[in-house]
């Protein structure tokens, strides 16, 4: 064995460990950001009147104790995750692409005209609908990208006239043309039996309310764009592409279409999530069927640190919350908006860099001094 | 087509373009002296929700309509000081920060409003009630001008007032051109003793005061309740015309007064037979074709520089 080789495993072995340690510093600061917000929400909780402890254990324990709960719970982390993803990819390239609203408009709008308009056999009737809104959501997310990537376009203000165009573009279409004759709610008719996402309730034989197949739909897309960030060149020219723009493109990168695909991508998935909305969750077009869940895919990315893996994790959490907050209002009348603070809280605290790092600083001090 | 040209050439018409841009005009100038000491205000639209909340509640606690104004602005303004806070000396991301800020309003509020008068949907069961109209003496007798420039809220003068205010402010006071220095080169002001810090804290203090009347004016203006995100994103639009008046008060003042007007449009002609969605995404798509020709244009321009997307 050469010396040569010594020195790299040497050096190996110390990358990992840095890795490792790194990674456990991470972990470490998630875990006390949520700490602190769940304080923050604890100390409101208490200000106005009401009781912390039972509100937080109804919160908590709420959504495990039924598995209607757990399904509802399920069903929300695979919207959510599905967001978060689509969010972390541009932010990923460094793109502030905030037009996940937009895009999920459009997959749901796509998604439901096609199943509820193309008559198709079985397992087709799911499969088209949702390459369809995957489309859509691509295609409204490539509209800001070119924009941003040919013209530099400022594409926080792209996404935002977008994200309102879609929004009354869709309450037009579910008021008007697509809007069911003869029924007195605003709702489109319902979507072909066939074309809805199979419940996952044939499979574990217990309700588990609405939660379907979409759930392992996004589980197969958080493993496919964590293979597409981390081992193709697609996704490592995306890093570049955010970690120095100026670097990527004197190594060669193409910086404006990285940009673009990193939007395209972004799109197709906000898109999946709508098709999971309305085959998976509605089963119709509603107006309003998006409300805040764009920006709440925001927090969840940002909470991931816009890892595809680590965005799972974050889904099932926040969603975990949502779940709980409005079991607690049902059981102990505590608004479920706390949740929504709590969330806030821990976006102001996550992108609050200076305050981690001068922990970590403090952290690498003592080491070093021992 | 006439049925439209009626309704837009009308009085009635013009003074709900007045009432419906107000609330875009003050949040657009808050916007606009953020952007201009380089600090983006993303958190416009929850600076309002949170004023407009405020107001609402503390008018219909104490009774007083104008201490309930001025609580509602003083809450904006504390949240722009949060913001610069974030920005400034936890070195968050102003965006992300901006974001947080949105959050924490939309909850915040839903989350007071609840838990005080044990209603979700919002204030309409306190008596909070709303901000005086004036009536012009003189004006009003004007004909068709009086119809359209009496009568309307105190807030609605003040948002007009805001456009020659601002401007002299950015560009006649010793403030202003602080103001902008810090905003364009942070280290040049630095170095000629500009203290860049304070310039950027009451820059998005003031910022988020003004998306506060903005705000206070939806809650107590025309309507004397806070209903829960009652902004609507409005905010965001603000922002959009702040860059689409390509960051100067009058390029502000006329892209905020277009997106009221083509807002009212939108309500003038839900009554004829136009679907009032498809009016009023019109302003959207305007700035989104503005904004690429405006991009395409400046990049055409810095052709000979390289290229930083």
């Amino acid at each position: 064995m050469s010396v040569g080789t010594l020195v790299e495993t040497e050096d190996r072995r110390e990358y990992r460990a840095t890795r490792r340690r790194g990674l456990a510093i991470d972990v470490g600061m998630a875990v006390a950001t949520i700490m602190i917000a769940l304080l923050v929400g604890f100390v409101v909780i208490l200000a106005t009147g009401h009781n912390p402890v039972e509100a937080y254990s109804a919160m908590l324990t709420g959504p495990l104790e039924r598995s209607t709960r757990v399904g509802r719970w399920l069903e929300d982390a695979t919207t959510l995750t599905l967001l978060g993803l689509s969010v972390a990819i541009p932010f990923r390239a460094r793109q502030i692409s905030l037009g996940a609203e937009s895009q999920l408009y459009a997959g749901a709008l796509a998604a439901g005209v096609v199943a509820i308009v193309v008559p198709m056999p079985p397992v087709v009737a799911v499969i088209v609908p949702v390459v369809a809104a995957m489309g859509a959501g691509a295609a409204t997310g490539l509209v800001p990208g070119v924009m941003k990537a040919r013209l530099g376009a400022n594409e926080i203000v792209a996404t935002l006239m977008l994200n309102a165009i879609a929004v009354r573009v869709f309450d037009y279409l579910v008021n008007g043309t697509l809007r069911e004759p003869g029924s007195t709610a605003v709702h489109s008719a319902s979507i072909q039996h066939d074309a809805a996402l199979p419940s996952l309730r044939e499979w574990f034989g217990v309700p588990l309310g609405r939660a379907n197949i979409g759930l392992l739909l996004m589980l197969l897309t958080v493993v496919a764009l964590w293979l597409l960030m981390t081992r193709t060149t697609i996704g490592y020219r995306i890093r570049m592409v955010g970690a120095n723009q100026d670097f990527a493109e004197y190594g060669g990168i193409a910086v404006p279409r990285v940009i673009e695909w990193s939007f395209v991508i972004g799109g197709a998935v906000a898109g999946l999530a709508g098709a999971h909305l309305v085959l998976g969750g509605y089963g119709r077009l509603e107006p309003g069927l998006v409300g805040s869940l764009a920006f709440e895919g925001i927090v969840v990315a940002l909470l991931a640190r816009n890892n595809p893996l680590v965005v799972v994790v974050a889904g099932f959490f926040y969603s975990y919350l949502r779940v709980g907050g409005d079991i607690m209002e049902q059981q102990t009348d505590v608004g479920t908006e706390i949740v929504v603070v709590i969330q806030a809280v821990i976006v102001l605290l996550v992108t609050a860099q200076a305050l981690p790092d001068l922990f970590k600083r403090r952290l690498v001090r003592t080491r070093v001094t021992r | 087509m006439n049925a439209v040209v009626g309704v837009v050439f009308s009085s009635a018409f013009l003074a709900a373009v007045m009432r419906v841009a107000t609330p875009y005009l003050l949040a657009a100038f808050g916007g606009l002296i953020a952007e201009r000491v380089g600090v983006s205000n993303i958190a416009l639209e929850g600076q309002m929700l949170a004023a407009a909340c405020t107001g609402a509640l503390v008018a219909g606690h104490q009774g007083s309509v104008a201490l309930g104004a001025v609580s509602g602005i003083a809450v904006a303004a504390l949240l722009g000081l949060l913001l610069a806070a974030l920005r400034l000396h936890l070195g968050a991301d102003v965006i992300i920060a901006g974001i947080g800020l949105n959050l924490l309003a939309s909850g915040g509020t839903a989350y007071a409003v609840f838990a005080l008068l044990g209603d979700k949907g919002g204030t309409s069961g306190l008596q909070s009630g709303s901000l005086p109209r004036l009536h012009l003496w003189g004006v009003e007798r004007i004909p068709v001008l009086g119809e359209i420039l009496s009568g309307q809220n105190i807030v609605t003068y003040l948002a007009f007032l805001a456009a020659p205010v601002v401007a002299w402010l950015l560009y006649r006071t010793r403030f202003g051109f602080h103001l902008r220095a810090v905003g364009e080169a942070p280290d040049a002001a630095r170095s000629v003793g500009i203290p860049v810090r304070r310039v950027q804290c009451l820059g998005l203090a003031l910022s988020g005061a003004l998306a506060g009347l903005a705000g206070v004016f939806l809650s107590m203006g025309y309507v004397s309740f806070f209903v829960r995100d009652m902004t609507a994103g409005r905010g965001f639009i603000a922002l959009a015309a702040v860059f689409l008046g390509g960051l100067r008060p009058w390029g502000v003042f006329l892209a905020a007064l277009a997106f009221g007007a083509a807002e009212a449009l939108a309500v003038q002609v839900g009554t004829l037979d136009i679907p009032p969605q498809l009016v009023s995404t019109i302003p959207y798509v305007l700035t989104l074709g503005a904004l690429a020709t405006y991009a395409y244009r400046r990049r055409r321009r810095s052709n000979a520089e390289p290229s930083r997307a």
